[in-house]
């Protein structure tokens, strides 16, 4: 066999199914090989980004890896932001890049370009094959180290002539990785103690992150908070973790947080985090963050998350799911009557706290145009939002009655990042309604995948929040840098109804709050891709939000004048 | 605001930023880059490295003496660990342990001057190594204080050249 043909039988060993791919001079040895592999479904994208966020998007909503080709040099380096994107994410990808032959690497050869230096800060691990005997072993050591412990993406460096080599490949069963052992049984007597914490506990909250969708822990959660009567609420990647309107649902925590959420983690006594990494957009001022917390849980299946920005109490590291399974047998319920005023200040919190948005200047807001999408969303639909306002609308206006799919760059913020995640979360649900939900800036930046999403007739539809700026940076300038609104202005661009119809899909202009209706109607009816441009108000705001450099006491609400 | 131990109060306390670790990796090329690459991707700072071979072939120790930066300093460790090719890392930093720097001195003297230097070598357990009409290479290997002590008593004596090692350390315990 050639080393291309091991690639591709190695993939199909692995269970791959479809690539998102690019073919260029490094990696032409592969796609030459690569129609004597029907099982393994190529998408050729127009943009080697669009490969790494379609792959990304479909193992968020498929569990299996995404799986990407790029050539050498360009191709490669085009991947490195949704490399860093899924990275960010613990997102398991496997990236093939072809690279220069041997001999000329160093040379600074015809798109020879480090992609091993470049990559190596934004993937879990990456290989660089020069020799054919190599690459049935690297390939299975790259899936196993992508899909276990904290998922992650890999990349493969694979030089051409080692594409052309000959090789009668073994096939290896097993993995020898004496420096990765990523298999975590939890802690049994920290689980232990975690549980009589909680049951013990006044004022508890569970927050949950992405690691509790990795795992598939939803059910195990909304247990866990059920037995131990816990308010539960999520970050921004835990979204759909949790049902938000389950009655001990706290929905999303951080600095565009609910108010309600808010409150309970500022006066909680115990924090129970389940999944999650604590980060910046989670606490604001760190020193503010949860004074009152006597007992930190922190549950996650890496080790280096333990105490890297808050020191628990207890550290239980395991994946979420078997954490969360393994303790609930353990919790004894606490007394309704000990429960009863932190529910009922919690409640007090939501009527307090409630979201709002601005109803009375007779724009179209961007809430009309979520509350109508998530009522068609009928608590089932994968909903990808790109970066800035759109995402924080899409986040907090989630309202699903059970676990879903919320997908979107919470740890990178990739603009650009949902069309082409979407393409891919369709790809691998077929049987789910797609929405993606993006600005009019971060769309145009991965824009040309239209075409990918018209060649496989995807049923994506496309909900533009298009306020003709970029909203969130101005409303940073608006607050935050002294009312200086500086280069945000986006008046220039194109007729999105226009666009849509150059790609061949059909694109529909909402301007009005009753247009927003029948423009849904529209879209739903119309098989395939379809996009709305919806012309929200170029005023509006993500409410709350804490200031920068402040605590979460301090956040802010939109005022009850204009709601 | 309340000061309980779970939070890192945005300093990270008075503990030692300096972490003395050893680490076994797969002597793989690229290993050392992927080291480094993330102690200062995770904004710490190397203020030694050695590396060398172990008993074990294929493996390499390397030993760091790491300033842990604005993080906390058990995330050195931890971030070491988890880089595939890093196959155990120990910090010694709290640890009785062994530590020895090497130190090469090229001091240039003649007569009673030379006799004096070699005296002072002789002193600290150093040795004379190399020896011409004009100079003489001394060595002395040791800890760091014992290295820090040699150096300062050869400064009177014309040092023309010093090359000095970082430290390569070991913990005095046995594990099976």
């Amino acid at each position: 066999m050639t080393g291309a043909e091991i690639v591709l039988e190695a993939l199909e060993r692995e269970g791959v199914d479809r690539i998102f791919g690019y073919p260029g001079g490094a990696n032409l040895p592969i796609y030459q090989q690569l129609p004597k592999y029907p099982k393994l479904q190529h998408v050729l994208v127009r943009h080697e980004q669009g490969a790494a966020h379609m792959a990304d998007g479909f193992a968020r909503a498929s569990g299996r890896p995404g799986v990407v080709f790029a050539t050498s040099g360009p191709g490669a380096l085009n991947t490195i932001t949704g490399l860093c994107t899924a990275y960010m994410d613990s997102v398991p990808l496997v990236a093939i890049t072809g690279q220069q032959n041997t001999n000329l690497v160093g040379r600074d050869a015809f798109q020879e370009s480090d992609v091993i230096g470049c990559s190596m800060p934004v993937t879990k691990h990456n290989y660089m094959v020069k020799r054919v005997e190599d690459i049935a072993r690297v390939i299975h050591e790259a899936f196993h180290i992508a899909t276990t412990g904290r998922p992650g993406p890999v990349l493969i460096d694979i030089c051409k002539d080692v594409q052309q080599a000959s090789w009668e490949p073994v096939w290896p069963d097993e993995i020898e990785l004496p420096g990765y052992r990523p298999a975590f049984a939890p802690d049994l007597s920290k689980l232990e103690e975690a549980a009589a914490a909680l049951t013990r506990a006044e004022r508890p909250v569970i927050l949950a992150g992405h690691g509790v969708i990795l795992s598939g822990g939803q059910e195990e959660l909304i247990e866990v908070a059920e037995k131990s009567v816990t308010p539960t609420g999520t970050t921004l990647l835990g979204v759909g973790a949790f049902p938000v309107r389950h009655p001990l649902s706290l929905h999303m925590t951080g600095f565009m947080g609910t108010g309600w959420n808010l409150r309970a983690v500022q006066n909680a006594d115990l924090l129970m985090m389940v999944g999650m990494r604590v980060d910046d957009r989670v606490t604001a001022k760190l020193s503010e963050w949860a004074p009152k917390v006597e007992t930190f849980i922190h549950i996650d299946i890496d080790p280096s998350e333990m105490g890297k920005n808050v020191r628990p109490h207890l550290e239980v590291v395991a994946d979420a799911k078997t954490a969360l399974a393994t303790m609930l047998p353990q919790i004894v319920p606490p007394q309704p009557a000990s429960r009863r005023s932190w529910l009922t200040q919690i409640d007090q919190w939501r009527e307090e706290h409630p979201l709002k948005y601005v109803r009375s200047n007779g724009h179209m807001q961007p809430q009309d145009v979520m509350i109508e999408m998530y009522r068609r969303c009928d608590s089932d639909a994968i909903v990808v939002a790109d970066v800035g306002q759109n995402q924080i609308w899409a986040a907090l206006w989630w309202n699903y009655t059970r676990p879903g799919l919320f997908i979107n760059s919470g740890g990178a913020g990739t603009m650009g990042f949902a069309f082409p995640a979407a393409i891919g979360a369709k790809m691998a649900r077929p049987e789910k309604a797609v929405w993606c939900v993006a600005g009019e800036g971060g769309f145009v930046m991965t824009a040309q995948e239209l075409s990918v999403a018209v060649r496989h007739r995807l049923d994506v539809k496309v909900v533009l929040l298009n306020n003709f700026s970029l909203g969130m940076v101005r409303q940073f300038q608006d607050d935050f840098y002294g009312g200086v609104r500086s280069e945000v202005d986006l008046s220039e661009m194109p007729d999105f109804v226009k666009l849509a119809e150059a790609y061949g899909l059909p694109g529909i202009c909402v301007e009005t709050v009753e247009q927003i209706k029948p423009a849904f109607d529209l879209a739903e009816r119309t098989p395939g891709p379809v996009l709305i441009d919806f012309r929200i108000d170029p005023e509006a705001n993500v409410y709350p939000i804490v200031p920068l450099g402040r605590g979460l006491n301090d956040f802010w609400e939109l005022p009850d004048e204009y709601a | 605001m309340s000061t309980h131990d779970g939070i890192h109060r945005e300093s990270a306390g008075s503990e030692s930023r300096l972490r003395v670790l050893t680490a076994v990796v797969e002597d793989h090329p690229g290993v050392l880059t992927r080291v480094s690459g993330m102690i200062r991707r995770r904004g710490f700072n190397i203020q030694s490295l050695s590396v060398g071979p172990t008993d074990a072939p294929g493996r390499s120790r390397l030993t760091l003496t790491v300033d842990a930066g604005h993080a906390e300093v058990d995330q050195v460790q931890k971030q070491l660990d988890r880089l595939i090719e890093v196959i155990e890392v120990e910090d010694l930093t709290e640890m009785p342990k062994l530590s020895r720097e090497l130190a090469l001195v090229k001091l240039a003297v003649t007569g009673p001057r030379r006799d004096r230097a070699v005296a002072e070598v002789d002193r600290f357990g150093g040795r004379v190594v190399d020896a011409g009409r004009e100079h003489v290479i001394v060595e002395v290997s040791g800890e760091f204080d014992r290295v820090e002590g040699f150096l300062e008593a050869l400064r009177p004596y014309a040092v023309i050249e010093l090359a000095r090692s970082g430290p390569v350390a070991m913990s005095k315990e046995v594990q099976q």
